[in-house]
């Protein structure tokens, strides 16, 4: 794993590099410190990184545009912050986790181990999902997704007016951070339920969902069970 | 005091003005005619008086004339209720009516011997027989000792006898009230100003009101006073010193509620023009009261229009007021127009007033809240969630790794605590009180940061003031906006100088990466609270400026003395 911590006071910084090392052991390949906004963005910009740990004061300027790029990458992001009033802006842009200062050994780790348990965040409050366009970042709501597609290691999201999306967020990642209104009804698909018309059934144990603009997805084999006794 | 009452008051003594001086007359007055010498026939009736002069030119001091009036009578009285005859004549007189002798005011003849005797207004009554509709003829034995060429009947009326002094009697008590009114409002006020002696508009308002008062008095209070037509000068003297007063202080308190450019050698040269025309026609009294109250007026006029012009707060109103006192010039007469006029000026002066006072309550009212405001930003500095929060994460940390340390860490947050509970109700604190904050919360931010703090001082005077935490403000600023130097140091100094004029602290960081961005952007709300923490102990005497520099960041405070 490779882990970034954007911390701009020395003493807290080294307290959460010690912890995530207890807490994560050798599973980390990296971990590094940085103390500027502007390092830490060039940092986010190169990639390879799998856990972003952030505070959104640093220096006395406003973390949110940070936080907007660090959402919008393939990463999870664990905001660690001072002002607790922040926590709900941070969690409607789609952080993984929110741990207030001062914080406590438990409560790092029960927000990393979501990291390696692919455990739901708590409050499911994601409103956006931030997504890269030329250059910018645009929060993309979420009540205006229908479904997610897997394709490789990025995501394709299909909005309703019919336009798509890429995101760089795994599958896997974004089940993480939406509501459970979001079902994973097959592998390679994520679907908003309320967007769903009708389970089609076809031959040869096929399950097809259509969807209120009449798109048909594939349901899994072994989710349908599932799906059918959760949704219909 | 109740405006519309006021107004009220204003309005309808002016009517009152207007109603008694608008009866129809029951006689007709022509010319009189004079002649120097003494013979008892020239008061009969038929007299011929064809070679008698219209006017009487070099006579000598005391010396005896006669004058004859032609008087008709256009309306026989009703029975019961004889006419009276009312005179304002200068000297002592015998009042002959039809050649019968009905009054006397005074010693005519023998005024040089005799102590003065007699009043200016007289009041005789006509014999009924006598005041049959028709010609009569009034004539009057004079003699002149003080001013012999004043031969002039002055004021002549004849009415019911009663009328003539219930008449007085009401405009009197209506003139008195009004009077009144403002000897009550020049008191107030100046009992205001003693409260407060920088007011001065409310002094000027004040003399003002009490300048009205006087004038109204003094002119009101001839029917119970009475007067030798010898002190007659020395009262219209007196009268016209209250309308100078007026004259100059009406706009002399305009030009301090709507200031323009050049006020001073304005008002100078106005006073100048008061003066001369209080001066030069000094016995045409008449001439300076009107000239005095137009130049007033004018003047009055050209300040409310250019505060009008620029939307200063009542002059709109005020513009009208004087708007209306002009049109009550044009439509009554000029005693009128004065009084009423002057009432309805103060009354606008009043009223401006009192919006001065509401704009300075409400600056007093918006100071205490910012008092209030400013002492909840200094207690917030420790509570705001970056300081506290920070600081106890790094304290949770020194306490598990290093226990000791920790308590030392605590001792730290424990005196900066302190010092902030010293100085939360404060205004001014002692710089060494300041400087022991800034050195104090260096120190938690040493074990916060692992950076090591250097303060340096330099010039500090013990004995001085400055609001608290100010340097304080500019120390966090310093911390959180810079990086440390290569050694891991970020140093800070403060330079004190001081001179007759200015005293200033400097207040230097040297650091590496100073975020300009950030320390330029906006004002944050540091910057605000050093300004309003200035603005709060020394008015707009102060002077802060910030800027990066070479080697960090530079402030400076200056204190103007």
């Amino acid at each position: 794993m490779n882990i970034l911590i954007v911390e701009d006071e020395s003493r807290i910084a080294k307290r959460i590099e010690r912890m995530t090392r207890d807490i994560l052991g050798n599973t980390i390949q990296s971990l590094r410190h940085i103390n500027t906004l502007q390092g830490a963005m060039e940092s986010i910009g190169k990639g390879s990184l799998d856990l972003v740990l952030l505070d959104l004061n640093l220096n006395g300027e406003n973390g949110f545009d940070m936080l907007k790029s660090a959402v919008s990458e393939s990463f999870h992001t664990i905001v660690i912050s001072a002002y607790r009033d922040q926590a709900i802006t941070a969690f409607e842009y789609g952080v993984l986790d929110f741990v207030p200062k001062p914080f406590n050994q438990d409560r790092l780790e029960q927000a990393l181990k979501r990291t390696i348990t692919n455990e739901k965040t708590e409050p499911n409050e994601t409103k956006f999902l931030a997504v890269k366009k030329r250059q910018k970042i645009q929060l993309i709501p979420i009540e205006d997704l229908i479904y997610i597609k897997g394709a490789g290691a990025y995501t394709e999201l299909f909005l309703t007016d019919g336009s798509k999306e890429l995101h760089d967020k795994s599958l896997e990642k974004l089940e993480q951070l939406l509501s459970p209104i979001f079902e994973r009804i097959h592998k390679s698909y994520l679907v908003n339920m309320s967007e769903v018309k009708e389970i089609i059934v076809k031959s040869g144990s096929k399950y097809m969902a259509e969807l209120n603009n009449g798109e048909i997805i594939p349901i899994g084999r072994t989710k349908y069970k599932e799906i059918k006794a959760k949704w219909v | 005091m109740n405006l519309k009452a006021f107004n009220l008051l204003i309005l309808v003594s002016s009517l009152l003005l207007v109603t008694s001086c608008s009866q129809s007359p029951v006689f007709k007055e022509h010319e009189t005619v004079y002649k120097i010498g003494d013979q008892e026939a020239w008061a009969s009736k038929n007299w011929n008086d064809q070679n008698w002069k219209g006017r009487i030119t070099q006579m000598q001091a005391g010396q005896v004339f006669w004058s004859r009036t032609q008087i008709d009578i256009l309306k026989t009285p009703e029975p019961l209720r004889p006419y009276g005859l009312r005179l304002e004549v200068y000297g002592e007189y015998e009042v002959f009516w039809d050649g019968v002798l009905i009054g006397k005011n005074g010693n005519p003849g023998q005024e040089a011997e005799l102590p003065p005797e007699g009043k200016l207004w007289t009041t005789f009554g006509i014999p009924t027989h006598l005041s049959d509709a028709g010609k009569h003829v009034l004539a009057l034995r004079t003699s002149l000792l003080y001013f012999p060429d004043h031969t002039k009947i002055h004021e002549l009326d004849i009415d019911y006898y009663d009328d003539l002094f219930s008449d007085d009697l009401v405009e009197n008590a209506y003139m008195h009230i009004y009077a009144g009114a403002f000897l009550i409002v020049s008191l107030y006020f100046l009992f205001l100003f003693l409260s407060n002696r920088q007011a001065y508009s409310t002094l000027i308002f004040s003399i003002c009101c009490f300048l009205v008062f006087a004038l109204t008095l003094t002119v009101f209070s001839k029917e119970y006073i009475p007067m030798h037509y010898s002190l007659h000068v020395i009262r219209l003297q007196v009268l016209s010193s209250f309308l100078l007063g007026i004259s100059f202080l009406i706009p002399f308190y305009f030009s301090k509620q709507f200031p323009y450019p050049k006020r001073k050698p304005l008002l100078i040269v106005y006073a100048g023009i008061l003066i001369m025309v209080f001066l030069v026609k000094h016995q045409a009294f008449d001439f300076t009261a009107v000239s005095m109250g137009l130049g007033m007026w004018i003047f009055s006029f050209g300040i409310v229009s250019f505060g009008a012009y620029n939307n200063a707060r009542g002059a709109r109103l005020t513009l009208l007021t004087l708007l209306l006192t002009l049109v009550i010039y044009f439509v009554t007469s000029f005693v009128i127009s004065l009084y009423a006029g002057l009432g309805l000026i103060l009354l606008s002066m009043l009223y401006l007033l009192t919006l001065q006072r509401k704009s300075e309550r409400l600056a007093y009212e918006n100071s205490l809240v910012q008092s209030t405001r400013l002492r909840l930003e200094l207690l917030k500095k420790n509570i705001q969630p970056h300081f506290l929060m920070n600081t106890l994460t790094s304290l949770m940390d020194w306490v598990e790794e290093s226990p000791k340390k920790g308590v030392l860490f605590i001792e730290a947050l424990a005196k900066e605590f302190d010092l902030f509970n010293q100085i939360e109700d404060r205004t001014l604190i002692p710089i060494a009180q300041e400087i022991e904050l800034c050195r104090t919360h260096l120190e938690i931010m040493e074990y916060r940061k692992e950076v090591s703090y250097i303060w340096e001082q330099e010039g500090i005077d013990p004995n001085e003031n400055i609001p608290p935490a100010i340097l304080h403000t500019l120390l966090e600023n310093g911390i959180t906006h810079s990086l440390p130097l290569e050694d891991n140091t970020i140093r800070f100094k403060l330079v004190f100088e001081s001179n007759d004029d200015f005293k200033s602290y400097t207040f230097l960081t040297f650091a590496a990466g100073v975020n300009k961005a950030t320390h330029n952007n906006e004002e944050g709300t540091g910057i605000k609270y050093i300004k309003a923490r200035l603005t709060e102990s020394y008015g707009s005497k102060w002077n802060f400026t910030s800027k990066a520099t070479d080697d960090g960041w530079k402030n400076e405070i200056m204190i103007y003395s």
